[in-house]
């Protein structure tokens, strides 16, 4: 029993994490019907600058959160600008295409910048584990997930109480009415895109932390965050939440009593059963095909 | 161009199509650049083909991977370019083709292993129907989502199945089993034939009403299924097909490479290629992936020798695939061939917008004496209904749009379905004609029900109908849009000719019944609205349906357009076609249609002839809202007010 609790809880603080990182994932699919393949890549570029930064300074992976997600804000703002802008509103599938070519540059840009091998990034914390009740947390997953909770809290206070939020929101549900009622979709879309790599940043800062990681990496997270959101529901950050922390108490159990092995393939199962079973998800809205023109 | 002599017009419809000959330039006339292509297409064969009599080893294994990644594209674009589903994880095929060759060579030794292709093909062909059973459900987004997933699943198992695959140790295959002095001839050979196998099979499906469905599915896939397009078939076959043959060139590939492991042979940076490939030579045509490929390999090969390897590929590839899909998403053929046509067609004039001629008027014969209204209501009403429609409901959330809604439409009549905005209307259409599932109730045509049934099925069984906003297929012609529609299905009809014998006879009689015979090679998507809610008119009757649906079919058009549909659907009804139609023109419907029926917040409260309509309490209030008060009596006031209110 206290195994299986012990599971529960280690899913769920990881689950918060993946939360986080599929946060920006659902939101700009969401705004702009754009499936960001270059997600996971994001992340791992994150990852990167976090240890760049933890080489030069020395600085605590977890202090140096608020500036990766400055600068991954800034990140996420141009490409949005100097690429994602241009297929905003043709095919998902060319959508698909600029994204995972996004994604590939970073991978090849950070092979050439950090080197094939993998990295990590060790603190005083890294091995430790911190003993409540009957249970063992590491305890950079407890700083994890508390970080991650925080700044989804942060990120739905942007959302629902801020009138960039109101106009982010309003612009994903429908996008003509947005603009008639005076929200510049264009640069609400930029804004949403940037934020949703800026939340990522921070996730990316946390992973590093948590794994080590390759510029390969990618290719994983990018699984892991679409099976999440799928699952969720694309669009919907509830359902990305839902579908996160399901997915961290999954991988928990596949790696106690099925293999570690088969925890890289729990996402791409989820995937493929979810898009065959119920492709909108937990919470996914349907929508009426019809009356779209 | 509208106003010359009618007579001359009408005895050459498609003339003004033609533009000045002597305007275009001699090399880009029509025959010349046929010709010219003719003779590009015969010297990139031959040097294809004979390419191993150049000496250098590592050129040749250039050109052999190119024409492995060449099968592959042309093979993807079935899916790709035809149907519109991108798939990015299509290589696996390639790596299926390739692990199935390595398995059996090592379980029957002493057999060569170039026999097993062929099976290979077949294998990696019904893999592949079985990953097309998974797009019955999803579309949009959801199909390139599982192509990657896919790849990474084949990856795993190819990992994890040790005792078949050998883990990532991968699998070793044996030397070639033929004498030295030959060197890669048997296997270029091998290659150069699927590749045209390939191409022919690609260019056969493009010329069949198979490849013509495809085309439909890409274009609009719910769409596709009003016209009985029974797309989860065409699907699961394009799917196969498209992995036939490219499982084939996975076994020769493995068998080349002499080692297969699940990191080369489910590799995503080849399978970016094959997508590289499709789109930089372009989606939908039948030699773009090929040129595609021969361009994209070398650059591949290039960058790996002597770029600096990996890192070098991924940024290229990345910034291929973002360069391409901004700057020229069509692809190099579609572009050179759109070019063309515009140095071709300068100073000529467009069709689309060209007032109809008197040629074009309609030959409607007398009109048919109309009965008293209220009589011919009664008459109809009396008669077996051709649709019945009983306690439908539909809601969407906690948004009823259809409630418990009845009624139904008398065989050979004209019945009309009004109702406020947001009343439901449009929904009964869908459920009806299947592009929605009711939640509960049944509808009935002609007695038997089609409530569960899928779209196309309904359309198999005489159901046609049009779209409130037009949903053509955009980027066929006017005369394929016409032959797509397909009143039954079987299997070997697929193979059939798209547009040909008595089938494009039947379709250009129709596009001629509509008016729009010269229109016949314009693109549908250049047609003004009106123009295209008459061509969809045609479409639907290709299908030849007991009953049609139309929805709003004078909504957004000209009066004298409105007016020819309003006789084209009274021709249509003197020929014994029964319609329902769905209409905000007031004028129109009641002039049009008997009976009518009234719905409002998806319930049907009032059916009659049209005077009993538009005198029923229940129907002023349902248009003019609970706070109008009746001031009068006068029907004409209130006659008035319906007209008002709904024009």
């Amino acid at each position: 029993m206290t195994t299986l609790l012990q599971l529960l809880i280690t899913g769920l603080l990881v689950g918060a994490v993946y939360a986080l990182m599929s946060s920006g994932l659902t939101l700009i699919f969401g705004v702009m019907r754009v499936v960001n393949l270059a997600h996971g890549a994001f992340a791992v570029l994150a990852a990167y600058l976090t240890y760049t930064v933890w080489t030069w300074t020395g600085l605590d992976p977890l202090l140096s959160v608020p500036i990766i997600v400055a600068v991954m804000f800034g990140i996420g703002w141009l490409s949005y600008n100097l690429v994602v802008r241009h297929v905003r509103g043709s095919h998902i599938s060319m959508t698909v295409l600029v994204t995972f070519g996004i994604a590939l540059t970073i991978e090849g840009i950070a092979g050439f910048v950090w080197g094939n091998q993998s990295r990590t990034v060790r603190t005083s914390y890294t091995d430790t584990s911190v003993q409540i009740g009957p249970f063992f947390l590491p305890t950079a997953t407890l700083l994890a997930a508390a970080i991650a909770v925080a700044l989804l809290g942060a990120l739905f206070f942007i959302l629902n109480q801020t009138w960039t939020g109101r106009a982010v929101r309003a612009s994903a549900v429908n996008e003509s009415g947005a603009l008639l009622v005076g929200v510049s979709v264009k640069s609400i879309a930029a804004s949403a895109f940037a934020l949703g790599i800026a939340t990522l940043g921070a996730g990316g800062a946390i992973i590093a932390v948590m794994y080590p990681f390759i510029p390969g990496t990618h290719y994983q997270w990018i699984a892991r965050l679409l099976a999440i959101v799928v699952l969720g529901g694309l669009g919907s950050l509830m359902g990305a939440v839902i579908g996160a922390l399901s997915i961290g108490v999954a991988e928990q159990f596949a790696t106690q009593y099925v293999g570690a092995s088969w925890v890289e393939i729990v996402p791409f199962l989820v995937i493929i059963i979810i898009l065959i079973v119920r492709p909108r998800g937990i919470l996914g809205q349907k929508l009426r095909e019809d009356a779209t023109v | 161009m509208n106003t010359t002599n009618t007579h001359a017009k009408a005895s050459t419809p498609r003339s003004v199509t033609v533009p000045d000959a002597s305007k275009v330039p001699g090399w880009a006339r029509t025959e010349t650049v046929r010709r010219i292509v003719t003779v590009l297409l015969g010297i990139a064969a031959i040097v294809i083909a004979l390419f191993p009599v150049v000496p250098n080893r590592s050129a040749q294994s250039t050109v052999i991977i190119a024409l492995v990644v060449a099968v592959g594209a042309v093979g993807l674009n079935i899916i790709t370019g035809y149907t519109g589903y991108l798939s990015i994880g299509h290589f696996a095929f390639i790596g299926v083709g390739a692990y199935f060759v390595a398995i059996l060579a090592k379980a029957v030794p002493g057999v060569a292993p170039l026999v097993w292709v062929p099976v290979a093909g077949l294998v990696t062909a019904l893999l592949a129907v079985l990953l097309g059973l998974v797009t019955y459900r999803s579309r949009g987004p959801s199909f390139v989502i599982i192509s990657i997933a896919m790849l990474f699943l084949m990856r795993f198992v190819a990992t994890e199945w040790h005792a078949v695959t050998n883990g990532t140790s991968g699998i070793t295959l044996p030397m070639y089993s033929w004498p030295r002095e030959w060197g890669n001839w048997p296997i270029h050979i091998s290659l150069v034939v699927l590749l045209g196998l390939s191409l022919a099979l690609s260019g056969w499906i493009r010329r069949t009403k198979f490849g013509l469905g495809l085309i439909a599915i890409r274009e609009d896939e719910g769409k596709a299924g009003t016209v009985g397009v029974n797309s989860p078939v065409y699907k699961l076959l394009a799917f196969g097909a498209s992995a036939l043959l490219v499982g084939m060139a996975g076994g020769v590939y493995g068998y080349f490479m002499g080692f297969v492991d699940p990191v080369n042979m489910f590799s995503i940076l080849l399978s970016v290629q094959l997508v590289l490939a499709v789109i930089l030579g372009g989606r939908g045509t039948l030699f773009g992936p090929v040129l595609g490929a021969f361009i994209v390999v070398p650059l591949d090969i290039f960058a790996n020798n002597t770029g600096g390897g990996g890192n070098t590929r991924l940024v290229m590839f990345g910034l291929l695939l973002i360069f391409l899909v901004v700057l020229l998403p069509k692809g190099v053929l579609p572009s050179l061939s759109h070019h063309l046509e515009r140095i071709r067609t300068r100073g000529t004039v467009g069709l689309s917008g060209t007032r109809l001629g008197a040629a074009d008027e309609l030959s409607i014969r007398d009109r048919p004496e109309v009965p008293d209204p209220a009589e011919l209501a009664e008459r109809l009403e009396a008669a077996p209904p051709i649709l019945e429609v009983k306690g439908l409901s539909k809601s969407f959330g906690g948004n009823q749009a259809v409630n418990d809604c009845t009624f139904t439409v008398p065989e050979g009549s004209i019945t009309g379905l009004i109702g406020p905005n947001g009343s439901g209307k449009t929904t009964v259409f869908n459920l009806i004609s299947g592009t929605l599932l009711p939640d509960a109730g049944t509808v009935r045509i002609g007695g038997t029900d089609i409530s569960r049934m899928p779209s196309w099925g309904r359309a198999h069984r005489g159901l046609g109908r049009t779209f409130q906003s037009t949903r053509l297929f955009k980027e066929m012609s006017v005369l394929e849009n016409i032959a797509a529609p397909l009143g039954s299905f079987s299997i070997p009809q697929l193979g059939l000719d798209a547009v040909s014998g008595r089938e494009a006879e039947r379709a250009r009689e129709l596009l001629d019944f509509v008016g729009l015979s010269r229109y016949e090679q314009a693109k549908a998507g250049s047609l003004s609205y009106g123009q295209q809610k008459l061509v969809e008119l045609g479409q639907v009757l290709v299908l030849d349906p007991k009953l049609i649906l139309l929805d709003e079919p004078a909504g957004g058009i000209n009066p004298t357009l409105i007016e020819r549909m309003g006789d084209l659907i009274r021709d249509l009804n003197a020929q014994g076609k029964s319609f329902l139609l769905v209409e905000h023109n007031m004028p129109f419907v009641l002039g049009l249609c008997n009976p009518v029926r009234v719905l409002a917040q998806g319930h049907i409260i009032a059916a009659g002839s049209p005077d009993e309509i538009q005198t029923d309490d229940a129907v002023i209030d349902a248009y003019l809202g609970d706070d109008y008060l009746l001031d009068s009596d006068n029907s004409a006031t209130r006659r008035m007010a319906i007209e008002g209110s709904a024009s």
